[in-house]
């Protein structure tokens, strides 16, 4: 009789198929088979079309130096457009836009962040009608607005670039306010007051488990107030009456003349780059949020 | 005793500092905003003279009727498409196949395209020597005139791409756990793929879908730039007029801008109160 051992491999690694929990997207039960797979694989590229088309025209015009009229595609690719939007003062109007979307984001998430903190926690008096304030000028037409106030800080003597920060904040507000409020509602309290609990200090609670926790919360708030500043055209030329050149400023200029099509698509692209590497990163950071961990 | 009876006024009083920083700006900027608004166009702020109430500028404004029209015809067009595609879009994101991962990635790039890059490239696309007449070969004389034409087309094909974007992104982030969850137990049941959507789907996805449609139509009916460079030059819409009385040398317009922006803002207002309306009346069904 002889006793044999083979030894058995611990470290092989054991494939798991992604676990699936309840409400996760997409299962073998809705999914569709015959005639409505062939609809919803048309309708899916439909779709997708209508999203991706208006990208086309940037994509094709700001590599073409030379596109007559009748020929489908770029004759001449290179790199007139981008030559012609530096010299329109595209690079400016670039870091313009990128300070003030930074500081719009850097005043309008914190803001957004302590009345979310306070309406969430239900302390606050008259907070239906705090409520409905601070999400009022989602729904407020930006002219309507702008109108009365020139005139206000004209009167009040407040620097035009004041003025433009003062209401893309006021702008932006509702949705630092309302994404942190979400991030709020999921929020436990019970890590705060476990630290506090253990001896930590509230300025050290704040700092080592409060911010940490909705980190990822408040990344999404403020890249929604980088869009609001990013985005604005109207508020900066009225309000900031010409003194500040932004890049909405430099491509409204260029796409309201004629034959300039190359360099309104690099400007336009330039325009287009900045929010879609943020939301690449904001989409990175998803799983921290502790409303999603539980 | 006084520690204990003290204790819910210092955290009201400590909610109130926490909210205060959010609330100053804002009331300076819509309840300042506003009220400026309304004092020009009552004629209690004219820029020379002696100050008196009239509804002068109401009256004396052209076609503030037809531009009015205008522009809530441009609204109830564009957002009626948004929210049908938006809906749509939704229900492919949430289904969650490759093709749902495609057309979300798409969606979110769209939704954070200013809406003026968005009217600059709607242009470079549609115009009669555009991108698309380029590519379908036809000739400028017999494309039609879709920017700056009669039908306001590109205007309308702006805010409906942009905001149908806005309208999934909404409905997925407010409903996807829920709706996922049902549509399953209600395929589990034998609903078919038609009396799912209509029943189980549409039915959850309708407060958000009216939420996100009503901020859809506000921004539409008070947005200018891309009216401004899309749009025909007469008639114009609201926030167009507005502008253009604004910046004009006249001494008599800048009330009626103001009026401009008044009737604005009531009809904005009209649209939220019925659309609150309506989301009181789903929440009493639900």
């Amino acid at each position: 009789m002889s006793v044999s051992t083979t030894s058995v491999s611990l470290d092989k690694p054991v494939v798991h198929p992604p676990r699936r929990m309840p409400g996760d997207h997409g299962s073998p039960l809705t999914q569709s088979r015959g005639v409505a797979r062939v609809l919803r694989i048309v309708s899916t590229a439909l779709i997708a079309l209508w999203f991706a088309l208006p990208f086309l025209p940037l994509m094709l015009w700001s590599f073409a130096n030379q596109w007559m009229h009748p020929a489908a595609f770029p004759m001449e690719a290179g790199t007139d457009g981008l030559t012609a939007a530096i010299a329109n003062g595209g690079g400016r109007a670039f870091l313009h836009s990128l300070l003030l979307s930074l500081v719009v984001a850097a005043i309008a998430t914190p803001l957004g962040a302590m009345a979310a903190r306070a309406l969430s926690r239900g302390h606050v008096r008259f907070g239906k009608a705090i409520t409905v304030l601070l999400f009022s000028p989602v729904l407020l037409p930006p002219f309507a607005a702008v109108l009365g106030l020139n005139v206000l800080l004209l009167r009040a003597w407040v620097p035009p670039a004041v003025g433009v920060v003062l209401v893309l904040v006021a702008v932006a507000i509702p949705y630092t306010t309302f994404s942190m409020r979400a991030a709020y509602a999921a929020y436990d309290d019970g890590f705060d007051d476990a630290a506090r609990t253990l001896g930590a200090s509230s300025r050290l609670t704040l700092w080592r488990i409060h911010l940490p926790l909705i980190a990822p919360a408040l990344a999404r708030s403020a890249f929604l107030a980088f869009l609001v500043g990013w985005s604005d055209y109207l508020i900066t030329l009225v309000v900031g009456g010409g003194h500040m050149i932004t890049l909405p400023l430099i491509i409204a200029s260029s796409a309201s003349g004629v034959g300039n099509e190359s360099s309104v698509a690099v400007l336009s692209l330039s325009a287009v780059i900045p929010p879609l590497i943020l939301l690449g990163f904001i989409a990175r950071t998803r799983n921290l949020d502790p409303g999603k961990q539980r | 005793m006084t520690a204990v009876q003290s204790r819910p006024r210092r955290q009201g009083m400590r909610a109130t500092l926490l909210v205060l920083p959010a609330i100053i700006p804002v009331a300076i900027v819509v309840i300042g905003g506003i009220g400026t608004t309304v004092v020009q166009s009552l004629g209690l702020m004219p820029l020379v003279g002696t100050p008196a109430l009239s509804v002068d500028a109401f009256e004396s404004t052209d076609n503030l009727l037809g531009s009015a029209l205008l522009s809530l015809g441009i609204a109830v067009v564009s957002t009626t498409i948004a929210a049908v595609v938006g809906f749509f879009t939704a229900v492919l994101i949430i289904s969650g196949n490759w093709g749902g991962r495609i057309v979300g990635a798409l969606s979110a790039a769209a939704v954070t395209v200013p809406h003026l890059v968005g009217a600059a490239s709607v242009g470079l696309l549609l115009s009669d020597s555009g991108v698309l007449a380029r590519i379908l070969g036809i000739p400028p004389e017999s494309w039609p005139a879709l920017v700056a034409g009669p039908t306001w087309f590109a205007v309308i094909a702006e805010y409906a791409w942009k905001e149908s974007a806005f309208v999934a992104l909404i409905i997925v982030g407010t409903l996807a756990t829920r709706i996922t969850s049902y549509d399953e137990t209600a395929a589990v049941l034998g609903a078919s793929r038609g009396a799912r959507l209509r029943l189980v789907l549409f039915p959850l996805a309708a407060p958000s879908l009216l939420v996100a449609s009503a901020i859809a139509f506000a921004y539409t009916l008070g947005s200018y730039e891309v009216a401004w460079l899309l749009g025909k030059t007469y008639p114009e819409p609201l926030s167009v007029m507005a502008l253009r009385l604004f910046n004009s040398a006249s001494l008599t317009a800048r009330p009626e801008a103001a009026a401009v922006a008044v009737i604005t803002l009531l009809l904005t207002a009209a649209i939220v109160g019925v659309a609150m309306l309506g989301l009181r009346r789903m929440r009493a069904w639900q």
